[in-house]
């Protein structure tokens, strides 16, 4: 018996030895393919949202991965720009005319006439209902080029709307929409595996020029660690959303870079207005000064944010001229102390006996959010303010189903992903809208919500925001801390290419390989 | 003739069982998820980026039925699900049992590679256990099961994908398409498994070692190694299926996570997402498809072990 299992050790071993060598014979194997394949034009880029199904209308991924367009879109400057229509026009308050671009025509080769994007949209109407709320579209007529929508009450952002990815103008009467969608971008389908892979192909007849790849791979994996040592070992050209910690590898291998852009997603922390020791401005005022900005930019996020001055990016014409509130702890005690706060016995604030202690609510799957709340408690403990800190797994229903249960959050928008803040102005401080689970109502901002939900003039809209803008600064509903950067690896082969604020045209017929 | 009818009541039994289990299960994961905070109101209006009222989820939620009361929208779902509709997802629209069905071969497919790393690890290392017992080849294989157990697959497939994907530029890091994308997966899957059959196997083959029969046959002069894989093998590897049976549910949940570090595109991948969702139509069809097949390969087992067990074969008839 002995014998046979030295014999089978030793049969392993050689196994073993053997694996050994071929490894290092395909080592070399490999070297010689990446040379080869520096010839074909072909990219591969890395998302951390994984799409299950590819139609437009449904899913981001169609204008992400350059198979479908909108009639409009935000450019690099974050400003509304034509894209399949050339120009539009507002007849009266609730009707609005497009003339489409002529010459764009769909993967098939048909043209995108005003028929076309008729169908197109009652199909997104029909088939999603978040953007029948958004669009409020009543009735459609087409002619030759002209497309003029009806809304059906006065909608002053239906521009903005138009914005959407959902928006997409797509071939409407087809039966694999969710698998190969036929749409008017750079790329057309060649094949899809949901949640893992989309492979395109170029289309030769693009209406802004056939582009420059011949082909282009999108992975989907939700592990950021795992996208980046994709990127380092050349699998991946881009990498999409690498986390601010652990970039050391990224940066110090000469091949790889590190773009880092400020997004349009804003963190804060949101004061919840039915707790009665909230609802005193001087308290949110003095809990404001207690975040410490700066810091949490350097060491949270390793630089990669820019420090929040309002709710909107400051790129945005409408996000006001303020300065980011200083962390101010001795100012910040004094206003508590003007509230009615004193220290008691044990070093604690107090007011009619009640300690100031507050649970802030948290959650994991923005990590950095966590950290902030660590760092608040830390700083509110210095002036005698006790912080719990909870962290939630189902974050969204919690805030509202649980509204006696937390005090303030660490929370996380998109703050004006169409390029317009009306969008959060009337989500986050109506009282009705759907992420205003503080319940905040400040009669002046709904005041001018519902005067900006009446204007169409851009201009009078960016000073309505702006007015609106200064009265939450002064209000403190929401202390903002931050606007993180949207941070992607890119290899050195890769030109033409550089990721901007807005996450929606990835894919360009301009990128190229060298 | 005797093998015929008990192969026939044991399927009959198992039919039985089958349709009920999926009933109690999903009704169990329908009452969960709804008691749970949170529907898919908010994904479907897609809140985080489009503006909507309180209203508008309001009127969704209405027409969408979550206000009934549960029974009626659990009789809802099961009347259909009677008839073969699984109802198509909130999210993305599609008919559910396309989804499920697309991402099926993807799962089976990684659970096979896993079950095949997981015996190449388990055999060797469960018969050196036992035949070196106490010593160190023993100790060796214990410390390997250890290790095996404290690891978190997470992070294994990591270490994975460091080592042999950007140190040495072996194999691919994620994706699907070669035999070469199966092998990192599978690894980290089979190690992950393993332990616990390791100490299994080494267990039993010592019991089996040591029982008369064994000791006879050897007194009979039989030679060790034949001794070992004829008699003593096989002996034990009935426990080893056995327990394969009852853990294939934690095999198909641990595929989960490799999915998801592998942007494997399985079943785990969707239903996480599902899951988070709350997309009610996804995760009650999962549910079913996976206890359909858990029961279906309890019932394999069954009949695997009466055809390896004599004394189970013939032991109502004899006895």
């Amino acid at each position: 018996m002995k014998c046979l299992i030295r014999n089978f050790m030793f049969l392993v071993l050689v196994l073993f030895l053997a694996a050994c060598n071929g490894e290092s014979e395909s080592t070399s194997n490999e070297g010689t393919k990446e040379e080869a394949s520096g010839g074909d034009k072909s990219l591969t880029m890395l998302f951390s949202f994984a799409s299950d199904s590819l139609d437009p209308h449904q899913d981001a991924i169609g204008v992400r991965a350059g198979i479908t367009e909108t009639l409009l879109k935000i450019d690099e400057n974050l400003e509304i720009q034509p894209w399949l229509a050339e120009d539009w026009k507002q007849v009266d308050e609730t009707t609005w005319e497009f003339d489409i671009r002529d010459g764009v025509t769909f993967h098939d080769g048909s043209k995108v006439d005003g028929k076309a994007v008729k169908a197109s949209f009652e199909r997104v109407i029909k088939e999603n209902d978040a953007m029948d709320a958004a669009l409020k579209i009543d009735s459609i007529e087409a002619d030759g080029q002209k497309v003029t929508f009806t809304t059906r009450e006065p909608h002053p952002i239906f521009i903005s709307e138009l914005i959407h990815t959902h928006a997409s103008v797509i071939k409407a009467d087809e039966d694999q929409i969710a698998e190969k969608p036929i749409g008017t971008g750079p790329f057309t389908v060649a094949d899809f595996t949901p949640g893992s892979e989309i492979n395109l192909e170029r289309y030769d007849d693009y209406w802004d020029g056939a582009a420059k790849l011949d082909e282009v791979t999108i992975r989907f994996n939700s592990d950021a660690s795992v996208r980046a040592l994709s990127l380092q070992s050349g699998e991946a050209d881009i990498a999409y959303h690498l986390p601010p910690e652990g970039l050391d590898s990224i940066e110090s291998n000469s091949e790889l870079k590190v773009e880092s852009v400020p997004s349009i997603r804003t963190h804060f922390f949101l004061y919840n207005q039915q707790n009665e020791k909230l609802k005193d401005q001087k308290v949110r005022k003095a809990l404001d000064m207690l975040i410490n900005r700066k810091v949490m930019v350097e060491e949270i996020m390793n630089n990669h944010a820019t420090e929040a001055a309002g709710p909107f990016n400051p790129d945005f014409p409408f996000a006001g001229e303020e300065e980011s509130v200083e962390y101010d702890p001795k100012q910040a005690e004094a206003l508590l102390k003007e509230a009615g706060y004193e220290r008691n016995e044990q070093g604690m604030m107090e007011k009619d006996g009640e300690p100031l202690s507050l649970k802030i609510a948290t959650y994991v799957a923005r990590p950095e959010l966590p950290l902030m709340a660590q760092y608040f408690q830390a700083e509110a403990g210095k002036i005698g303010v006790d912080v719990e800190i909870m962290k939630i797994e189902n974050i969204d229903s919690y805030l509202h189903e649980k509204q006696e249960a937390w005090d303030l959050v660490t929370y996380s928008n998109l703050t004006a992903p169409r390029g317009d803040g009306g969008y959060f102005l009337n989500v986050a401080y109506l009282p009705d809208g759907s992420l205003n689970p503080g319940q905040i109502n400040i009669s002046r901002i709904n005041e001018l919500t519902e005067q900006l939900n009446g204007t169409a003039d851009p201009e009078q809209r960016t000073a309505l925001q702006k007015e609106a803008v200064a009265i939450i600064n002064e209000e403190v509903p929401h202390s903002f801390v931050m606007h993180p950067h949207i941070i992607v690896g890119v290899h050195d082969r890769v030109k033409n290419w550089t990721p901007g604020s807005e996450e929606n045209y990835l894919i360009t017929n301009e990128m190229d390989v060298e | 003739m005797g093998m015929a009818r008990q192969v026939f009541r044991i399927v009959g039994k198992r039919i039985f069982q089958l349709v009920l289990t999926i009933l109690i299960l999903s009704f169990v994961t329908f009452l969960m998820m709804k008691l749970t905070p949170g529907d898919p109101v908010r994904t479907i209006l897609k809140v985080e980026d489009m503006e909507t009222s309180v209203a508008d989820e309001e009127e969704l939620r209405e027409a969408y039925g979550f206000n009934d009361p549960l029974p009626i929208q659990y009789g809802q779902w099961l009347w259909k699900a009677a008839q073969g509709d699984l109802g198509a997802s909130f999210i993305t629209k599609r008919p559910v049992l396309d989804m499920l069905m697309s991402r099926l071969p993807a799962t089976l497919g990684l659970t096979f590679g896993g079950l095949l790393v997981l015996f190449v690890i388990v055999l060797p290392l469960g018969i050196i256990g036992a035949v070196y017992k106490d010593r160190w080849p023993d100790t060796l294989s214990k410390w390997f099961a250890l290790a095996g157990a404290s690891i978190p697959s997470f992070w294994l497939g990591l270490l994975l994908i460091h080592w042999f994907s950007l140190e040495l530029g072996l194999l691919p890091v994620m994706g699907t398409g070669t035999w070469a994308h199966f092998v990192l997966p599978s690894v980290t899957l089979g190690v992950a498994m393993a332990p616990m059959y390791i100490r299994l196997l080494r267990e039993r083959l010592i019991q089996t070692m040591n029982s008369p029969y064994i000791e006879a046959a050897a007194a009979r002069g039989v030679k060790r190694g034949r001794i070992l894989i004829r008699h003593v093998l096989r002996g034990s590897l009935m426990s080893v299926v056995t327990l394969f049976g009852l853990s294939v549910g934690g095999l198909l949940g641990g595929v989960t996570v490799v999915e998801i570090l592998f942007s494997w595109p399985g079943m785990g991948e969707l239903i996480v997402q599902a899951v988070s969702q709350r997309d009610y139509p996804v995760v009650q069809g999962y549910i079913l498809i996976i206890g359909v097949i858990v029961i279906v390969v309890n019932l394999l087992v069954d009949l695997l072990y009466t055809l390896l067990n004599p004394e189970i074969r013939y032991g109502k008839e004899e006895g």
